[in-house]
């Protein structure tokens, strides 16, 4: 076979209804300015095709290749093999540009894509195995950016292979929001049990490099070689040296709302989110700090009390530059803001708490020590005012009521299911009646979705355990006499309920944490509709990203529970591990242009001459 | 007792303005919002769950879409997006339809162009009609008093006439209402006693709507008053006083003084309202269903041509009133004759009487021995 071929693209339209806006004048255009193509016949919308006249174009021009270009060109493959053999050429060459299942399989580009396929054809060349992309090599290190449960069994599973992590985190302490919990469901494990263990080893593996209160901010290069530069709040406290002794906590005058427990304590300025954090050093919040925001003119009293002078507080903030292979975002979610529903009253009535504020209330470590109490008046004397507190001697509520799908389910919030609500609710009601036997729990639900292995089983235990199963969401919460009335329809009854309750519980659903959007302008990875970020393919292929390398785990893809969200995150760490070991990365066929298809095309002719 | 499901029920009301009926999941947002939804009448979303079974004997005999005055609430709140509010609003219409012996109501809903063409044919006659009549015995430049063109003496037999014939139409379909709803209802046993002593009902809710009150927006309730209460004063000039009304030049303060606040009531509301519907500004001005915009245009035509003819006697413009006096009347019979029995006119007494009802059912099914009240158990400790 001659190097140089002399090729006829024929486009056959009929059946291009299956193609709707599919311009083939523009792949025609662009066909017969390929090398190798002599010409191109557009032949219409006609079925039937007089073989004779195309053995009279073929021996015109002398065609030792044919392409039919269409929606279903094999329809008219057997005419063009007939006529290629009346006139004298190969049968075999005629090959065949099929644009149907560009529609069928929803391509980004369906035009630019046509014109590759084209480009592969007259190369003759399968456009499957053109479009295979090319394997580059990966830089061994990884970047996993979020330090919630999914970041952390992400950087174990790769460090203990034995490849470097760097875990950049967004607060001061790894853990995420599971840190944050009191059990999980439905084994009702100690969340604090299976996590701080885990963070321990991230803290203390040798090839896990942790930056907290750090940003990605910009990423350049190409799959298996990105540079990534990372923003880090100044470290006004070695981390070498400071020893947790606590004493610059208790000279510290500013007091904020502690994130770690929800607000519903504070902390102060130079602070340790919670004894078990990791990296287990103080910070000093730059936004609240007195000497901060005076600029070195007042306090600085840690400073002075400080045993190890670990503290200079006149550091800036840095920047890092990281190569690395491969990046995980496992950036998590943060709750729906309860308050913009009005008629729940959240923020408002004291004792209307949303789920995270919840965990903390019961969790033995949280501000009450574990203990379940409604909020009391006290009088600040610094503030002077009047303020709604937790005290641990505080009154205990006689009854709880839990409302599900809050900012869910609901296309006035968001439309869809935030999956862990319903069971999430089903473990605090198990806890107020494990914690307060004498208590009355209301669960006021849409639908039950106990979909995973025990979930069933465990809202038939909860239910044995006396919790009144209210189908039907409550609309609103009025507050009458020192109690709030709880006002549902009990749709299986058919009736109105209204309850009067000491506490409610608003099961708040999940939403993309805060910075989705720009992290994913950064990665240039795309968020879905509803905000959380894509995968490549839901079902075959649920971790990776449009962009080579990198890849999603956790609940920033979707929300998903504990366990699944470890599965995934594992899932991702042997993904990763699969490039860094073999050495090379593919670049997916998203990322190939039209111009390395149409060079690929070429020299894999070449190489088969 | 089977009953019988009708697997086109949704498709049927949508003809009536029902819109994604299908949409709703059950959370009972809308009946837990609704002020009105309570200890005996639990909705909107039993008649959303009555429309997806097709349970179209379970929705005839309900009261409940008469109990909705639609302040939008519960649609606003909906998160799906089912419209609850205007479910019930299209549930009204279908009820009005169902107490239409006549199935005149039900063409009407079904064919808006149907209504349009009754209203122009019967509009078209009445002008022939008293053009004729007009003629034939009076001079058409004088507008009152001796040789009027319309004298207002037969003019007020007409009305009386027409009164009759509205009163037994609508009357007839009320008592049907009774039956669907209260009659036949055999779970229920109503004395006349409380027929009686409940009776205050219908005169309370027809001049006061408080329940409308409770809405709460109230804005919507005071409008639909002033609408109401200036149509009923003009309703009683014109049955029993049309000749001082008629007379003139002259202005008779007594009368005219309400009919002047009556037609500026009527004005004013139409106006308002069609506003609303057109910048679709409020929740129940959201969806507008053909006949709301018929109901509108008539009452606006008749008001202003009411207001026209009386301007033009007092001017001096005799003929400029009487023609425009016929005009007023062919938007006068057209309204009456089909808006009152059979359109959206009828509310006005189904409504009320929605409230009487309820009240009866309610009180006869607390007379229920115990042992029937099993249909509402204790709250499910499962």
């Amino acid at each position: 076979m001659s190097s140089t071929n002399r090729v006829g693209v024929f486009f056959c339209r009929a059946g291009a209804g299956r193609l709707p806006g599919f311009d083939f004048a523009e792949v025609a255009d662009f066909a017969e300015r390929l090398p190798e193509v002599i010409t191109v016949e557009d032949l219409g919308d006609q079925p039937n095709l007089a073989a004779q006249d195309l053995v009279s174009t073929i021996q015109r021009h002398a065609l030792d290749r044919i392409v039919i270009g269409g929606g279903s060109p094999g329809y008219f493959k057997p005419v063009f093999t007939r006529a290629m053999a009346e006139a004298g050429g190969d049968p075999d060459e005629v090959r065949l540009a099929s644009f149907g299942e560009l529609f069928a399989a929803g391509v980004d580009d369906p035009m630019a894509t046509a014109r590759a396929i084209t480009a592969c054809a007259v190369n003759g060349i399968p456009f499957r195995l053109a479009a295979t992309p090319d394997r580059v090599p990966v830089n061994p290190e990884t970047l996993v950016i979020g330090g919630g449960v999914a970041g952390i069994e992400t950087a174990l599973r790769i460090a203990s292979a034995g490849y470097r992590v760097h875990m950049v985190e967004r607060s001061a302490t790894i853990g995420g929001h599971m840190a944050m919990f009191d059990k999980t469901f439905p084994t009702l494990d100690c969340a604090a049990c299976i996590l701080t263990p885990k963070m321990v080893s991230v803290g203390q593996h040798e090839l896990i490099d942790i930056l907290n209160c750090s940003e990605v901010t910009a990423v350049s290069g190409s799959p298996g070689d990105y540079k990534v530069t990372v923003e880090r709040q100044a470290q006004r406290v070695d981390p070498e040296s400071c020893i947790a002794c606590h004493a610059c906590r208790d000279v510290c005058p500013t007091r904020v709302d502690s994130e770690f427990d929800e607000g519903i304590i504070s902390r102060k300025a130079i602070y340790m989110a919670f004894p078990q954090a990791i990296p287990n050093t103080y910070v000093v919040d730059g936004d609240n700090c007195r000497y901060v925001r005076s600029d070195g003119e007042k306090c600085g009293a840690c400073v002075k009390k400080c045993p190890k002078d670990a503290i200079d507080l006149d550091r800036t903030k840095s920047t890092k530059e990281l190569q690395v292979g491969n990046v995980v975002v496992a950036t998590g979610f943060e709750t729906f803001d309860a308050a913009r529903i009005d008629r729940y009253g959240y923020g408002q009535l004291p004792n209307v708490l949303t789920s995270l504020e919840f965990e903390r209330l019961t969790n033995a470590s949280g501000p009450t020590g574990g203990k379940i109490v409604t909020r009391v008046p006290s009088y600040n004397k610094r503030k002077k005012t009047e303020e709604w507190v937790f005290d641990p001697e505080g009154p205990e509520p006689d009854s709880v009521a839990i409302i599900h799908c809050v900012g869910s389910r609901d296309q006035n919030y968001n439309p869809y299911c935030s999956r862990v609500c319903c069971m999430y609710s089903l473990k605090f009601a198990h806890l107020v009646k494990e914690k307060l036997p004498g208590a009355t729990c209301y669960q006021f639900y849409i639908d039950m979705r106990a979909f995973g292995k025990g979930y069933e089983e465990f809202f038939e235990r909860i239910k044995d355990e006396g919790v009144f199963v209210i189908r039907g969401r409550s609309a609103k919460i009025d507050h009458r006499y020192g109690k709030m009335i709880i006002k549902g329809e009990d749709v299986v009854h058919d009736r109105i309920m209204e309850i009067p309750v000491d506490m409610v519980l608003l099961a708040v659903g999940l939403e993309p944490a805060h910075g989705t959007n720009r992290l994913a302008e950064v990665l240039g990875i795309h968020p879905g509709p509803d905000g959380w970020f894509t995968e490549l393919n839901y079902n075959s292929d649920p971790t990776s990203t449009n962009r080579a390398g990198v890849h999603v785990a956790g609940v920033c893809q979707g929300p998903k529970d504990i366990p699944d969200t470890v599965a995934q995150a594992s899932a991702v760490a042997a993904r990763v591990l699969g490039s860094v070991i073999s050495g090379s990365i593919q670049t997916q066929p998203a990322t190939v242009s039209l111009e390395e298809i149409s060079r690929q095309a070429a020299r894999l002719a070449d190489a088969s001459v | 007792m089977a009953i019988r499901a009708n697997p086109h029920l949704i498709d049927e009301l949508e003809l009536y303005g029902a819109q994604d009926v299908v949409k709703c999941y059950h959370c009972g947002n809308c009946s837990a919002t609704c002020p009105f939804s309570g200890d005996s009448y639990v909705f909107p979303r039993k008649s959303m769950r009555y429309l997806q079974l097709g349970l179209e004997s379970c929705l005839r005999d309900t009261l409940e879409p008469w109990l909705c005055y639609y302040c939008g609430e519960c649609s606003d709140e909906c998160p799906r997006g089912a419209e609850p509010g205007e479910t019930m609003m299209s549930m009204r219409r279908w009820l009005t339809a169902r107490y239409d012996f006549t199935g005149i109501s039900a063409l009407f809903y079904r064919s808006p162009k149907a209504e349009l063409l009754a209203i122009v044919l019967l509009a078209l006659l009445t002008g022939l009609g008293f053009v004729l009549f007009g003629l034939s015995q009076g001079d058409l430049a004088v507008y009152s008093g001796d040789g009027a063109f319309l004298p207002a003496e037969k003019v007020h037999l007409f009305d009386w006439t027409m009164a009759g014939v509205l009163v037994l139409l609508l009357g007839i379909n009320c008592i049907r209402m009774w039956w669907f709803t209260i009659g036949s209802d055999r779970s229920i046993r109503v004395t006349p006693l409380l027929y009686l002593k409940q009776l205050f009902q219908v005169p309370l809710h027809f001049m006061t709507q408080k329940r409308y009150r409770d809405c709460d927006r109230q804005r919507p309730w005071a409008i639909h008053l002033v609408l109401m209460l200036s149509y009923l004063t003009m309703l009683i000039l014109i049955m029993f006083f049309l000749h001082r009304v008629q007379h003139g030049p002259g202005i008779d303060w007594w009368v005219h003084g309400f009919g002047y606040a009556a037609a500026l009531g009527l004005i004013g509301t139409t106006i308002y309202a069609l506003r609303g519907r057109l910048k679709q500004s409020e929740p129940h001005y959201k969806h507008s269903h053909e006949t709301d915009w018929i109901f509108l245009v008539l009452l606006l035509l008749v008001s202003v041509t009411g207001v026209a003819q009386h301007a033009l006697h007092r001017g001096g413009f005799e003929v400029a009133a009487n023609l425009v006096y016929v005009v007023h009347m062919m938007g006068v019979v057209p309204m009456l004759l089909l808006e009152v029995p059979f359109s959206k006119w009828s509310h006005m007494a189904y409504r009320p009487l929605a409230m009487y009802f309820s009240a009866i059912h309610e009180r006869a099914s607390l007379n229920v021995p115990a042992d029937d009240q099993s249909k509402t158990p204790a709250p499910q400790v499962a």
